[in-house]
């Protein structure tokens, strides 16, 4: 199995059971989408897959063979895992070009020494590491604002430099925490086009907590819903809709597509 | 011209530089006391360039780098007292055949070419001793950095520094049936300073070749650190240390890394000081309290947390004021309050003076004088901008896309 794999994941805060033996694999180069209720534990369980929080002892989480349990968020990272943050954090006084370079940083060949002495093999690295992060940046169509703080940056393109930071990690897995919020129905089509495409083009499997029904609805391939920390539903987003649990779960509000959910966050900060 | 004759020019530039300056300074600053002080303030920028590793790009707050700078001066006054005891008495010989040779006859000139021919034997060992024991504790101090933050580490170099200096302050000295530990701190002279191996004072061989020499170094290595990737991970973890591990930064190692190079500086400013020519030839605890560590800080932040140029600008406006706010003591208008309000403190004033001076600034330049940029910008010289041979994202922005309408579309290439 060389996908991310977790089994029976919990973790609990002082007397607080955030996460209770979760357990689900995601296939490899697929959409995953993980969705539930406002403090469901979603989120926590990225931190969990990222080495942020270590999970309580009988958890296994495992990606390429490796058990991630034990590991530095730094080393995960190191092993292909991506992912971008809810509430964005982006490296605010460097520029935008520097916070996608720093994602490169330990695929460096030429360390602090060659750095200090400025060897040719700086250069070269410098060179190759810049014109990678300025190709990605176009993709994202951010290589026009290279130089500018990234706090400068509208809310939207913040949030797209998150993700070219990520990417530029070279990774395997993306894990993208809430992706559309504060974005209008327009925005979210869009966002669900770049995901596609994303994975696509690059080969990749991504992870998704979203709220965003509209999103989440249209373009994962399966999905894992939570409540209270516990799995509740399994299956195709066709499955989810109809299934009773969710639907009790989330109240009665409407779960269906071309709609907000009503519990979308709307931050109605301006994306470009 | 290939890089690596460049490369070869700028050092022999540099080496005549600094050169002539271990020979031209006295002419050039004429004044002994104003020579004095820009030496001094020449030490002062290599320590604000160093704690400017660890302050400005890693965004740890460290207020003890006298401890550093102290632990370099007397390693280095050890050291250059017993490199100097061993080499024994001047030998000019050499140096007035060659001095006769070029056709220099001038007494002083020829003292200070054997002195600076001598001194090639005993400030290598002193500074990289200096450099080598204080990044030793730099570690010490740094591994502490990876659960403590902000005020929490600053309690804890505060502390490093404090017990260092009354370590050597209260050395009972003369005291006898002491164990080998306590025995060697006391030998390094306790509060009196210590005065090289013989009590006949460090000897002192920093002059402006080594004084210039260093500052030049240290703001090479200090800008190189900056503007290189390793510099770059440095400040994104001083941004969000969560999002730098994130995309692979290793907030451990960077982290003690930076303390680890941040007190070898310190340590080198520290073998300077031990062994310029201020008058002064023992090293005092004294000159390592708190109050230094504050200086330090002040030279950073007030230069621009951060900006390597702009630690050079504090070091040397912090060394200057000071010295300037002194002077306006000997100003006729001043004596003549004095004379008027016997019971004034022109020493107290002094320091109101200060203070108001580092308000001012912080109200005018909250970031200091510098921001985080230099003073000489780098443009960036590499990649291509608006040319780019890759396929943007299908959708870029939710206008396009609701415009759009393509449903059906995967990839618009």
């Amino acid at each position: 199995m060389s996908g991310l794999e977790l089994r029976s994941v919990s973790k609990t805060f002082g007397g607080l059971r955030a996460v209770g033996d979760v357990t689900f694999t995601v296939p490899e180069r697929s959409i995953f989408g993980l969705i539930g209720p406002n403090g469901a534990g979603k989120t926590t369980v990225f931190n969990l897959i990222t080495g942020v929080y270590k999970p309580d002892a009988g958890s296994s989480i495992r990606f390429a063979g490796t058990d991630l349990g034990a590991m530095k968020p730094a080393a995960i990272a190191r092993l292909g895992i991506a992912r971008t943050f809810q509430n964005i954090r982006l490296f605010g006084q460097l520029t935008v070009l520097e916070n996608v370079l720093v994602a490169c940083e330990n695929r460096r060949r030429a360390h602090l020494g060659s750095a200090i002495l400025r060897s040719p093999l700086f250069y070269l690295d410098e060179t190759e590491m810049n014109t990678r992060a300025l190709e990605l940046l176009a993709i994202f169509d951010l290589d026009g604002m290279a130089d500018e703080t990234s706090t400068s940056l509208s809310y939207g393109n913040q949030r797209r430099l998150e993700i070219a930071r990520a990417m530029m990690l070279g990774p395997k897995v993306l894990l993208l925490d809430e992706p559309a919020a504060g974005m209008n129905y327009g925005e979210a089509e869009g966002l669900k086009k770049q995901i596609r495409w994303l994975r696509d083009r690059f080969e990749i499997t991504v992870v998704l907590v979203e709220h965003n029904m509209q999103v989440v609805m249209g373009v994962c391939e399966e999905i894992h819903v939570l409540d209270h920390g516990e799995t509740i539903a399994h299956g195709t987003p066709d499955a989810i809709r109809k299934d009773e649990k969710v639907l009790a779960a989330y109240l009665g509000e409407e779960v269906h597509e071309g709609q907000p959910a009503a519990m979308a966050p709307s931050k109605s900060e301006g994306a470009s | 011209m290939s890089p690596a004759v460049k490369r070869l020019l700028y050092v022999a530039l540099l080496l005549a530089a600094v050169l002539g300056l271990e020979f031209g300074f006295d002419h050039l600053v004429k004044d002994a006391a104003w020579r004095q002080l820009a030496l001094f303030a020449m030490v002062n920028v290599v320590v604000a360039l160093s704690l400017n590793v660890i302050n400005g790009l890693a965004g740890q707050f460290s207020i003890g780098h006298a401890g550093f700078v102290g632990i370099g001066a007397y390693t280095a006054a050890v050291v250059a007292g017993n490199v100097d005891v061993r080499l024994g008495p001047d030998d000019l010989g050499s140096v007035v055949r060659l001095c006769a040779r070029l056709g220099v006859q001038d007494e002083v000139t020829i003292h200070k070419a054997s002195d600076l021919v001598k001194s090639f034997a005993v400030m290598p060992p002193a500074l990289l001793g200096a450099a080598f024991m204080a990044s030793a504790f730099g570690l010490v101090v740094g591994l502490p950095s990876l659960r403590l933050k902000g005020d929490y580490l600053a309690i804890v170099t505060l502390g490093f520094a404090e017990i260092f200096r009354l370590l050597i302050a209260t050395a009972q000295t003369g005291g006898d049936q002491q164990g080998p530990i306590s025995a060697a701190i006391a030998s390094l002279g306790g509060q009196n300073g210590y005065a090289g191996p013989l009590g006949t004072g460090v000897p002192q061989f920093a002059g402006p070749f080594w004084i210039f020499g260093a500052v030049a170094l240290a703001t090479i290595l200090a800008w190189r650190i900056k503007f290189s990737g390793w510099g770059r991970a440095l400040r994104a973890l001083r941004e969000d240390e969560i999002a730098a591990a994130a995309v692979g930064v290793d907030p451990t190692a960077y982290k003690v890394t930076s303390f680890v190079i941040a007190a070898a500086g310190g340590g080198v400013a520290g073998a300077l000081l031990a062994s310029m020519r201020d008058g002064n030839p023992t090293v005092q605890p004294d000159q390592f309290t708190f109050a230094y560590s504050f200086d330090a800080i002040t030279m950073v932040i007030l230069g621009g947390s951060g900006s390597v140029t702009g630690a050079i600008l504090g070091g040397v406006f912090v060394t200057f004021t000071v010295k300037m706010i002194e002077q306006l003591q000997g100003l006729d208008a001043v004596q003549a309050l004095k004379a008027a309000h016997p019971n004034l403190d022109l020493n107290a004033l002094r320091m109101v003076v200060y203070a108001a001076v580092l308000i001012a600034l912080m109200i005018l330049r909250p970031e200091g004088l510098m921001g985080e940029r230099e003073l000489f910008r780098r443009t960036r010289k590499l990649g291509p901008i608006g040319k780019a041979p890759v396929e943007p994202v299908p959708v870029t922005t939710g206008a396009e896309a609701a415009a759009a309408k393509d449903p059906g579309g995967e990839a618009r290439s």
